[in-house]
This record gives structure tokens, sequence and C-alpha cells, in this order.
């Protein structure tokens, strides 16, 4: 029984962290139609902010995480205004190619400057900190991480639901002529939407480098989660990607310890392909 | 009308051409090599210098060039063949030629026919990953030309019959059974009870290989396997395979985990508050300084099969120490048992080369095969090969790191202190 | 996209003849290969560009974005790995069986997958890939996470394998890019061509003119799995070893896409531009620029492929469009001259 707790425990918390990762990329999609290939590679550079801001100024991750929130949407921004805005429309597959380029130069740049080796930040506040009830082990870092996503989530969501800027986005996304016509400034917004698409994936690497190694590769397999997550749950819906990212966190969990640790990533997908088979627009998606 | 037509038609022709062309004159252009007129050997070190590996590729190509950089110059090293002569032979150098396959078999493959045929090296020094050795190698072999595998762990590389490789380190074979004396040398002497094994490995031709030769050494003893738990490299969580081992409890775990999922393992571990009562690596993040660097305190009472460690040097190796200086002047860290390996491959690669007193092939490979090095370097103080390619003076301890430093606890005449056993419980530290 | 109509088909088809016969020439006049470095590069051009115009079938010429392909070109390598290795023969029977299991895969997954849409199908092979990648890792009957690696044998086309002299590698590949490519060029012209296209265009629209817009799809993809996989067995051949990372990843997936994007999809030319390009860049940087530190190479293929992507996302084909002043024309005009309306 205490098996079957830790396993719904680890997958939920995991799930709310892949939440956040993804909430960004189905903002991204949602409104501009582009899958961002070098989303894990944003989350690399978060972590790796986070750890040399930890390093280098003794910040903990529970303060940093604003500095990589910013960075991340900085980032994000100058990449759209720089790369991305000049492929979309072109044609379909241009800015993924485009993103895909940027995921390559980003990992390898982040090689030569940094090495490859493995950074782990240590002497954090929340470090080795767990806590034990009912059998179950959680530990501080994760719950904070992914207690923390679960708030921005709803901060994002209720952004996007209640605020003017928010309908503007809305606005954008469902017809960028006809909200040109109301006199939305469509370029600020794509813009806008990029560098909250990057905050997000800031914040949440911000987390995961007080529990996660931090090195180029990182983001690799945080990547694919990500875009399962959000044609999971139906691009630009971010209850969908919440709902979608907790499923593929719960499933991980439990195929990964009733049927064995090896394929715990194949049940994930497969997953995907069973959901999307029966609604093909995800679970959430219009 | 027509002409223009006609005009755009050969002009797209022969924009067409152009490309193609100019592909093939910049193949021809830059795939001619410029002969060097000076007294110089030149040998490969292709390694994973990116990719998932590049930490230890990165490691063994500097740990090569320590090699080269004392066989080429003129040092007062004690006990170290070659180091004071400057070069080799009658004033040659050797030239370390990189070569980076990225963690991917067919770069390796092709790498290691460029460094033979297009840059001419004489022999080639890798490639740390097994899965890249195994076809970069066979490439040696089919050119008839020396292949030197420093620290590669599959024992399947010396299992080919192959004449031209040969390789320094020792195989999972070897380790595994020295675990397992390990092992039974505790239950014999000091009761420990250790009945099952748990096997927690990247699932990956080097991980899987190692679970394999792991099996097959507690056979021997008796030890039943309850957990056989093979992970996905570069996961983005280990909670499931630490859970499934927890469940099992084996009494002593094999692990074979490089890098970042080492110390994931070990903090997750810690989350979990669970250890075996031993747990020993294979060649993994266990060897690797910056790691245990980075874990800190987490990393402590782990166990693992080394050929080479600082405190090990500082008794019995101190031939190996200003080695370490240069090594160090290179990469910041001391050399480790993996990197080591390379620089050893090296080292008697230019012996053998000294002895047949010339950078023939065929009398390097007869030199190879036939005779026994000295090697400070190595644990055991010597190298010879048996055919096949393995080194079987290949010689590791068990050590145990305890606050970052590596104490040697097995075989008793290298011991210099006392196993911590069992695993402390991570929340009595 | 650029079609061809009528006096543009007969240039390009005097254009490829003399290709043809250029690259055939090479590989008859002696000591012209050998083991230079270019040879391996030319060898990758062709495999490449062979793997690039298997893709386009589908991605091109039928509008399908398949992420999907190493899966075929690993089946096709481990069908040929596992006769080498396995079985101990010649590799030709497990060449002909792995492209005809990775046609039959491919009608088996495409058959639910095409009633997704844009980018859900494209995630769905991406999940489909690291399913088949993760699951052959694990399954030991092809060798799992250990691999196949081959014997050491003597030159021969018996067993296809070289190890000094390229010429039968470099022949093999000419082969197998005229196989593809001629398969292309024909098929341009076909019904299957043109239903392709119209599918591509709009599939609802083809469909209201009496399209099945499913068998289409199927047999492109069927047909574009058949040569991903021939192309997978040659390189199982041409690198002595296969193992899961190495033919069924994303990244090998990816280079089926980008160098056909980079050449232009759905043209004739492009895979073969996209490889020309992509591959002696990228074998070139990395052996090269490796005194620039560690990942300059890759630095250097991402920023390209940016550039070319922010530039001129219809490929080096779209650039010579524009080069020779045909920006004006777009595709549908090409397509008017031969459509069957």
């Amino acid at each position: 029984m205490t098996d079957f707790a830790q396993v719904l425990a680890d997958g939920l918390m995991n799930g709310a962290i892949y939440g956040l990762v993804a909430a960004g990329l189905s903002l991204i999609w949602g409104v501009m139609d582009v899958i961002n290939f070098a989303h894990g590679e944003f989350l690399m550079a978060a972590m790796y902010v986070c750890y040399w801001v930890g390093v280098l100024i003794g910040l903990d991750p529970l303060i940093s995480w604003v500095l990589t929130g910013a960075f991340l949407f900085l980032l994000s921004a100058v990449s759209y205004k720089v790369v991305v805005r000049r492929c979309i429309g072109k044609s379909a597959m241009a800015p993924l190619l485009a993103t895909f380029g940027l995921s390559i130069f980003l990992k390898n740049f982040c090689l030569n400057m940094f090495t490859p080796n493995f950074r782990l930040l240590s002497g954090t506040f929340l470090e080795g900190m767990v806590f034990n009830f009912f059998g179950m082990a959680i530990p501080a870092p994760q719950l904070a991480a992914s207690l923390f996503s679960l708030v921005m989530l709803y901060v994002l969501y209720y952004f996007v639901k209640r605020t003017r800027t928010g309908w503007a986005i809305q606005a954008t996304a469902m017809d960028k002529e006809a909200a040109e016509l109301m006199g939305i400034d469509t370029e600020r917004i794509f813009t806008l939407v990029f560098g909250l698409g990057g905050a997000c994936v800031g914040i949440a690497g911000g987390f995961m480098a007080s529990y996660l190694a931090v090195f180029p590769e990182v983001g690799t397999l945080f990547s694919l989660i990500a875009f399962v997550v959000v044609a999971l749950g139906g691009f630009g819906s971010i209850p969908g990607a919440l709902c979608a990212a907790i499923l593929i966190g719960l499933v991980e969990s439990f195929a990964g310890f009733y049927i064995a640790p090896v394929i715990k990533y194949v049940a994930v997908f497969a997953l995907y392909i069973v959901v999307i088979l029966i609604r093909p627009k995800g679970l959430f998606g219009w | 009308m027509f002409a223009k037509r006609l005009m755009n038609g050969i002009l797209e022709r022969r924009v067409m051409l152009l490309f193609a062309l100019s592909a093939l004159i910049l193949s021809v252009v830059c795939g001619s090599a410029f002969a060097a007129e000076e007294k110089v050997i030149k040998i490969g070190a292709l390694f994973p210098l990116t990719g998932p590996a590049a930490v230890s590729g990165q490691n063994c190509l500097a740990a090569v060039q320590t090699a080269a950089d004392i066989i080429n110059g003129k040092h007062d090293f004690k006990d170290f063949p070659l180091a004071e002569k400057e070069g080799l032979l009658d004033g040659y150098k050797i030239e370390i030629v990189p070569g980076d396959h990225q963690g991917k078999p067919d770069v390796a493959k092709s790498e290691a026919e460029r460094l033979f045929n297009q840059e001419n090296v004489f022999a080639i020094i890798g490639s740390y990953n097994s899965s890249a050795s195994k076809p970069a190698s066979a490439v040696a072999e089919r050119l008839k030309k020396i292949f030197m595998c420093g620290a590669s762990s599959s024992a399947e590389l010396t299992e080919r019959g192959f004449n031209y490789f040969f390789r320094t380190a020792a195989t999972d074979a070897i380790e595994s059974k020295e675990f397992v004396d390990y092992i039974d040398y505790l239950n014999k002497n000091k009761g420990a009870g250790i009945k099952t094994l748990g096997l927690l490995y990247e699932n990956s031709e080097f991980g899987k290989h190692a679970a394999i030769e792991g099996k097959k050494a507690a056979a021997t003893i008796g030890i039943e396997v309850v957990a056989d738990v093979p992970f996905t490299v570069g996961a983005t969580n280990m909670n499931s395979e630490i859970q499934k081992l927890k469940s099992t409890n084996p009494d002593v775990v094999f692990g074979a985990a490089l890098g970042s999922d080492y110390s994931l393992m070990a903090r997750t571990m810690k989350q979990s508050n669970w250890a075996p009562k031993i747990f020993i690596n294979y060649c993994t993040g266990y060897q690797n300084p910056s790691i245990n660097k980075e874990l800190g305190s987490d990393g402590n009472f782990f166990m693992g099969g080394m050929g080479y460690s600082p405190e090990i040097a500082e008794v019995y190796m101190k031939a190996a120490l200003p080695a370490q200086e240069i090594y160090r002047s290179k990469t910041g860290f001391p050399l480790d048992s993996d990197s080591i390996q390379e620089s050893v491959c090296l080292h008697v690669l230019a012996q053998a080369i000294e002895k047949a007193g010339a950078a023939d092939t065929e009398k390097v490979v007869n030199i190879l095969r036939s005779e026994t090095f000295p090697s400070p370097l190595s644990l055991s103080g010597q190298v010879a090969f048996s055919p096949g390619g393995q080194n079987n003076k290949a010689f590791t301890v068990i050590t145990q790191i305890v606050d970052q430093k590596y104490l040697t606890v097995f075989p008793k005449d290298y011991a210099d202190s006392e196993l911590t056993y069992p695993f402390p419980a991570w929340d009595k530290r | 996209m650029v079609e061809p109509a009528g006096k543009n088909r007969s240039v390009e088809g005097r254009v490829w003849i003399a290709l043809v016969a250029a690259l055939a020439l090479l590989a008859v006049i002696p000591g012209a290969i050998g083991n230079r470095f270019y040879a391996h590069v030319l060898v990758l051009i062709l495999l490449y560009a062979s793997m690039a115009q298997s893709w386009n079938i589908l991605g091109g010429y039928c509008g399908q974005v398949s992420f999907g392909h190493s899966v075929f070109f690993g089946i096709g390598a481990y069908g040929a790995g596992m006769a080498m290795v396995k079985y101990g023969t010649v590799p030709w029977p497990g060449v002909i069986i792995g492209a005809i299991l990775a046609a039959a895969v491919s009608a088996v997954i495409s058959w639910p997958c095409f009633k997704l849409r844009g980018h859900y199908f494209a995630i769905a092979t991406f999940a489909i890939v690291e399913i088949f990648g993760r699951l052959f890792l694990v399954w030991d009957w092809i060798g799992g996470a250990l691999g196949l690696d081959y014997p050491i044998m003597d030159d021969s086309w018996k067993y296809f394998l070289w190890s000094s002299d390229k010429t039968g590698y470099y022949a093999g590949a000419l082969v197998l890019f005229v196989l593809v490519f001629g398969v292309v060029r024909r098929m341009e012209r076909t019904r299957l061509g043109y239903y392709m296209r119209a599918v591509r265009e709009g599939q609802e629209t083809a469909e209201s003119l009496g399209v099945n817009s499913s068998l289409v799809k199927l047999m492109a993809m069927a047909l574009s799995a058949f040569f991903a996989a021939l192309c997978g067995a040659f390189f199982a051949q041409y690198n002595y070893r296969v193992d899961p990372p190495m033919v069924v990843s994303l990244d090998m997936s990816m280079k089926f896409v980008l160098i056909t994007i980079l050449g232009g999809m759905g043209t004739f030319w492009g895979p073969l531009l996209g490889a020309a390009v992509l591959i002696p860049l990228q074998e070139y940087t990395r052996t090269y620029l490796a005194s620039l530190g560690p990942g300059v190479d890759q630095m250097i293929y991402g920023l390209l492929i940016i550039f070319m992507m922010m530039r001129q996302p219809r490929g080096i084909m779209g650039f010579i469009g524009e080069f020779s002043g045909k920006a004006g024309k777009t595709a549908k005009k090409g397509g008017d001259d031969n459509a069957a309306s």
C-alpha cells in the first residue's frame, strides 16, 4: 500500500512539473501555431542560470526563480524577434526547423562555454529535506517545484482568461486578421506570448536545478515529454496541458513501478497514441 | 520569349550542376592531405568530445595528451620509461590527432577511417564508449592497423579474436569477479550475510553487458538476483527505478550509471531513505572526481572498482604522481580510473615502438603481443596482452568514497581502511 | 513548390542523365574513389539524398510531414544486420525482408495516424519513433542494447562489405540513389503522383473530386518506408554495426526531414541539393574545426539551419527559383499545366 502511495505521489509531483514546462509550449502553439523545438534547451538555459546564480551569488532557487524566469522571458522574446518572426507564415515547417537549429546551437554553445561537466547545486535551503507521511517519502525540492508549478499555471490561466491582455491573446489565437482589425497589435502579442512561454519553462528550470544535475543534454527528454503533453492536452489549452501532464506523470510512475522502469517512457508515448486516436485533437482541443 | 526560356533553362541547369560540382571540388580540395616532412609519429585519439559522454571523452583526450607531453619532453620522473628521453627513437615526436565521434558508432567508424587514411596516423587510441570502440576497431583490424583501447569495459571487445586490438583496462567480467570475491570474503570473514543482488544499469551497450557479467558472477557464489533494473539514459527522474529496488530490497546492488544519472540515482536514494547494504559500481560516475565533488556528502559510502585513485597513487603508484600534476594542469582535476587507461595505452604503445626500433606496425604488434611492459600508470605496475588483446595484468581494487576520498578496502594487501558496512542510513548521518 | 512543366521537364531529364553518367564515371575510373575522405562524403551524400527523397515522397509530394522515418530506416538496418550477424548469411534476403516489413509496419501505424492533422500528426510520429526506439533497446532477440556487430570479412559484393577501397560502397550508393530518384521521377507523372499532390494541396477538395485520400496517403507511406528501409540496410553494411540509438532515433528522423526541406520539399532535386550542402558541411566542420573547441561544428550547423529557414524556407530550390527570376510563379500555375482535372 505504501508503494502505491509513493508511486502516486511521485507521479503527481512529476506531472505538475511537466505541466509548467509544457504550459508555455501550449500557449505558443495555441496562439502562433509554432512548435518550439528549442523548448528543452530553454529549460537547460534556465537551469544553468539558476546554477550560476546560486554558485556565484549564493541565491537560493527559492528566490532566484524570479531571475531565471525573467532571463528566459528575454531569451525567448529575443528568439522570437530574431528568428521565429521571420519564419512564420512562410511555410508550416519553417519555425519548427528554425527552432530545431536553435536548439542545436544553444546546446553546443553551453557545451563549449560551460564544459560538459555535470553541475549540481548544493547547499540550497530545501536540500535534503524530506517529508515522510504514511510511508511516502516526499522530497521538499520536488514538492516545492510542483506546488509552484500549479500556482504559476493558475496565474497564467487567470492572466489569459481574465485580463485584457489575455483577451487580446485569445483573440489573436482565434483569428489573427480579425484581431488586427480590432486594433490589437498582434506583433506585440506574439512577442509577449513567446516571452511568457519562455518564462514558464524558465521558472520550472529554476526549481528543477535544485534537485537535477545541470548539463547540456538535460533538456532533451523534457522537450519530448512537453510536446506530448501539449498535443495530448490539446493545443492552446492550459487546463488541458495540466491534465495531460498529470496523466502522463501518473502513467510514467505507475508503468515504471508496476511494469518495468525501462519502459516508463514507452508507456507515456503509447498513452499519447492511444488517446489521440480516440480524440484526434487532444483531450481539450478545439 | 523562346530565348528567355532557353536562357532560364540553361541557367537553372548550370546552377544545379554548379552546386553538385562545387560540392565535389570542395571535397577533393579539402580531402588532399599535405605531407609533413618532420620527424613525427602521428597517433589518433578518438573520443566523444561532444554528446552525452563528453565529460569522460574530454578527460580521456587530456590523459592521452599528458602521456604525449611526458614522452616528448625531457622529464626527470623516477621509474617512468621514456620520460627522460625527448621523444621516441632518434628524435621522433608524438603528435596527437584528435577525433570526435560524438557518442555515435557511425561517426566513430568514419573518424577512424579518416584518421588512418587521411591523417595517416600510426595507431588510434580510443574510444571510451564500447559501442563506438567496436566499429572503430573493426576499421583498424580491416586495415591491419593498431587500435589501443583504454577504458571501454565490455568484455566482448577482446573476445573477437582480433590481432591488432589491445585493451588495457579491466573488463566488466574481471570486475564482476572481483566484486563477488569481495562479497564472498565479507560473507565468510565478517558474517555480512549478503544473499541477494540487485542490478541498476543504463540501458546501453556498456550497462547491459556489465549487468550480464554481474549476473554470471553472482551465480558462481550462489547470490540470487532479485532486481534487474535497466534505466533510460538522461531520464527525467529515477523514482520508479529506486522504488523498485527499495521494494525488493537487495543486500547488494551493482551499479552502472554514467554522469548525471549517477548523481540523480544517489540523490533519489537519499530522498527515499533507502540504500542496500553495499553498492558497488562498475566504471561510472563513481570514478569521476568532478561528479563526486558536486555530490558532496551525498556520494559517501558508495563503492566501486578502480584501477587508480589519487589516494592509491600516494602509496602504491608514486611514479604516477608527476604525471597527475600535468593532467591536473590541463583539466583541473586529478587523474581518474578511466582516463588514466588512455595514458597507459599511449605509454605502452610508445614503449613498443621504441623496442621495435621503428614505427612499423607488424613489428610493433609482435612486441605488443609478446612482451610485458613496465607501466607506472597501472596499479599492477605492468601491462601484458593475451591473445585477443586483453591486458592480463589489469588489476583493480575496490574502494569506498568517504568525504570525497577514495578509501581502498579490498584486496587486503592494498586496503588502507576498513569498510563502512552496512551503508549507513541516510537520516542517521 | 516548383512543378516542371513541358519543356522544363525535358531539360531536367537531360540534367538527370548527365549527372548519373558523371557519377557513374567516377565509379569506373580506377583510383577515383579509393579510400579518400571525399569518397566517404560522396557515399554519404548519395545515401542521405536517397533517404531524403524517400521521405519526400510522403512529406513533400503528399504533404504528410512525418518524423517517424527512422523507424523504417531502423527496420531495414536490422534486416541486413540480423541476416549478417544472427543468421550468418548474406545480407540480401534481410534487406528485402526488412524493406517489405517496413512497408507493412508503415501501413499499420499510418492507418490510424492519418486521421490526425498538422502538428498532432507530427508529434504522433515522434511518439512512434520513441516507442520503437525504446522497445528495440529491450528486445533481446535483435540484440537489444548490445547491438549487432559485423564479423570481419574480406571485401565482397556477396556480403556487400569493403574496407580500404570504397568503390563498392560508392557503386551501391549510386544504384540506390538512381533507384529512388528514378522511381520518384516516374511517379511524378503517374496518376498516383497527381493524386498525392492533390491531397497535399487540399485533402477535402481532393476527396470531393473523388480521390481516395486514405489510400493515396497509405501508398505514399508504404513506398516511402520501403525506400527508407533500403537506405537503412545500406547504413548498417557501411558502418559494420547496428544498434537502436544509431538508427531509430529522433536525430536520424530529423535528418530525413531537414535535408529535404533545406533542399526544397516536394521538388525532385531538393533532396540531392540538401544533401550536397548539408553533408559536406557536417563532415568538414567536424573534422577541420575541431581545434576551435568542442561543439563549434554543431553550432555552425544549427546556425545554418536557422539562417536557411529564416531566409528561404523553400530551401535551395527556392533560392534557385528566386535567382532565375521565377519568384513570381507559384506551384499552382505549374500544376495547372498538367493537372488532371
